[in-house]
């Protein structure tokens, strides 16, 4: 066991059990702070991975931004207490019925599936590197990256029109 | 690429007229004229007039099934926006803005109906869904249209997240986003693959309002100002078929086996539950909100069976769905009242609409001599093809005759019950679209070939 792999554990184990109090904690400002702890194991695993770029950006745009976006959110709709409302008994198991069933469809589709070992490519090939990602966006992806401009035009349109006033 | 371009250029273009223009007709004018020349110059590109050549890298190959759907798209929009341009108006005062709207999903749906590679599919229906989310609740002082835009919006993403699951799962194992090589054949798939694909099935399956994932249409099509719930349950759900067909044609076409049984229970689903709630409904919207998840059933039947019928009998039934229910939705929106009371005494006070929705009511029950019979017969016939499972099409056509009876409601209101039902002002340019979709129904249910040919030369 190297390091490497001490690392990528660690980093596992805190990514699932952070993701998993992101759902469980009553607080919703809990839930917040961990969900931040899940993006930065999961920019950790970016860089075992040898995607430097990734990692940063997704600190920056998710634990940056979206989260503070998060918080005003929360803090706008006063949430900031255990003010989880009682769901009904029934909801909750049509809730976990509707669960149970997904999963059935997705265990008896994969039952007779190959389950390879494959390995990733740990801290080598390169192209996670801002250089690679540039080359690539404006060379193979240029159409579908020009194309996403049409996307955030039309949500830019869509904004101001909900959100001008009458 | 014609219409690639020249539909998100002509978003941007409603976007300036917004601020120059200052009449609101100047608005509408330019939004059909820019209709008229996407349908144009769409169809030169049917005929070998392409002006931009792009190296997509082969992520988006405008073949003849892309191309016909996106003119019967073009065409349909455009009947649509002669018929209901003049009632956008009312909605809200953002009236060049929601022509914009209207052009980037068109955009979107020249990317669905054509796109060789997942990222492109992702971004056809996101270009598709955001606009549609904004269009939803546009009717700002409205609680239930908001209600609707919230909850398409919340559930929206939620499917797009499971798309994205499932695209990055695939990805993982084949590391291509092409869909020709996603489909290489192997002995036993792997399991990131058969993941990914029941993910994106599932996204797709919410995206045409497939049972089980139905829930959020009717509330949405009924929240939604009705002009745009013509929009978006006609054009947008029939795009969204092609895309789902084209996905699992050409990226999952080998695992056939693998889908079909599941496929085939989500088809049972949606025609039993559409059909079978919307008997109950005692609004007319609503009752065509659900009647839109039982038409999608029967657009589940090709998907469903995937042949060369499959595929030319969606075209038909893209074109028979949405000229019927964009005039239903047209004549919906002159009524005051949207009950089936509301159009009791409909036929001697208006008798050409009374005369030609109820064509289009025939259309959407099959009757023979409309194109709606002739959309269903293929679809049967290709379910027949695949040679398994029978009791799926008899099925289909037990709902179908099911079917029969709520469509009828609106008829018998219309013609044998008595009343004075309150009419919106109607212009002669109205009357004349709603005669022209008619005659098109009609013509199609007699010479399905007039459109079909142009799948095939």
């Amino acid at each position: 066991m190297n390091i490497t792999q001490i690392i990528f554990w660690i980093l596992s184990v805190v990514a699932l059990f952070s993701a998993l109090m992101v759902i469980t904690a009553r607080n919703p400002v809990y839930s917040v702070l961990w969900l931040i702890a899940t993006f930065f194991s999961i920019s950790g695993h970016y860089i075992l991975l040898n995607a430097q770029f990734l990692a940063i950006v997704n600190i920056i745009v998710y634990a940056g931004a979206i989260m503070v976006l998060f918080l005003f959110v929360i803090m706008l709709m006063n949430l900031n207490k255990e003010s989880e409302p009682r769901k009904h008994r029934l909801l909750k198991l049509a809730g976990a019925v509707s669960g149970g069933s997904l999963l059935l469809v997705l265990v008896a589709a994969l039952r007779d599936t190959d389950l390879k070992h494959e390995h990733a490519l740990v801290n080598e090939g390169n192209i996670g590197l801002i250089q690679n990602l540039g080359k690539e966006l404006f060379s193979t992806y240029t159409v579908p990256f020009e194309i996403s401009s049409v996307l955030f035009l039309s949500a830019m349109v869509g904004a101001v029109v909900i959100g001008k006033k009458e | 690429m014609n219409a690639l371009l020249l539909s998100a250029v002509l978003g941007v273009v409603m976007m300036f007229s917004g601020i120059w223009l200052k009449s609101k007709s100047a608005i509408r004018n330019v939004a059909i004229v820019g209709m008229a020349l996407l349908l144009v110059v769409n169809i030169l590109e049917m005929s070998g007039m392409i002006f931009f050549r792009i190296d997509t890298k082969g992520m988006i190959v405008f073949d003849r099934f892309a191309l016909l759907f996106d003119s019967i798209a073009f065409l349909s929009t455009l009947l649509y926006l002669f018929l209901s341009a003049q009632d956008i108006e009312k909605v809200g005062i953002n009236y060049a803005d929601y022509f914009a709207l209207i052009f980037f999903i068109l955009c979107g749906i020249t990317l669905t109906s054509s796109f060789k590679s997942l990222l492109i599919l992702f971004l056809g229906v996101e270009i598709i869904s955001i606009p549609l989310y904004i269009l939803t609740g546009s009717d700002k002082r409205n609680l239930k249209s908001n209600e609707a835009s919230l909850k398409y919006f919340l559930l929206g993403s939620f499917s797009t997240g499971l798309m994205l699951m499932g695209i990055a799962l695939i990805y993982g194992d084949k590391g291509s986003f092409d869909t020709n090589s996603i489909n290489l054949i192997t002995e036993t798939p792997s399991a990131l693959i058969v993941a990914g694909m029941l993910l994106l099935l599932f996204s797709m399956a919410f995206k045409v309002s497939a049972a089980p994932f139905h829930f959020w249409a009717p509330d949405v099509y009924d929240g939604a100002p009705t002009v745009f719930t013509s929009f978006m349950a006609t054009i947008v759900k029939a795009a969204v078929f092609i895309a789902f067909i084209r996905l699992f044609e050409e990226a999952f076409g080998n695992l056939q086996n693998k889908w079909q049984l599941l496929m085939a229970i989500i088809t049972v689903a949606t025609l039993f539950i559409g059909n079978i709630t919307a008997v109950f409904q005692q609004s007319v919207k609503r009752m065509l909100a659900y009647s839109s998840i039982a038409q999608a059933g029967f657009m589940m039947l090709s998907v469903y069976a995937m042949n060369a019928e499959a595929k030319e009998g969606l075209l038909l039934y893209s074109a028979a769905y949405s000229f019927a229910t964009i005039g239903i939705f047209a004549v919906l929106i002159k009524m005051k009242d949207y009950t089936f009371d509301g159009f009791n005494g409909f036929a001697k006070h208006q008798p050409l609409l009374a005369a030609t929705t109820t064509i289009f009511l025939l259309s959407l029950a099959g009757i023979p001599l409309t194109a709606g019979f002739l959309a269903k017969f293929y679809m049967l016939k290709a379910a027949l093809g695949t040679g398994k499972y029978l009791w799926l099409v008899i099925f289909a056509v037990i709902m179908a005759a099911v079917s029969v009876y709520y469509y009828f409601r609106v008829i018998q209101a219309m013609y044998f019950k008595e009343g004075d039902p309150p009419v919106l002002q109607i212009t002669p340019v109205f009357k004349w679209t709603l005669v022209i979709l008619a005659a098109l129904v009609i013509l199609l249910g007699i010479f399905p070939n007039l459109l079909l040919t142009w799948y095939y030369f």
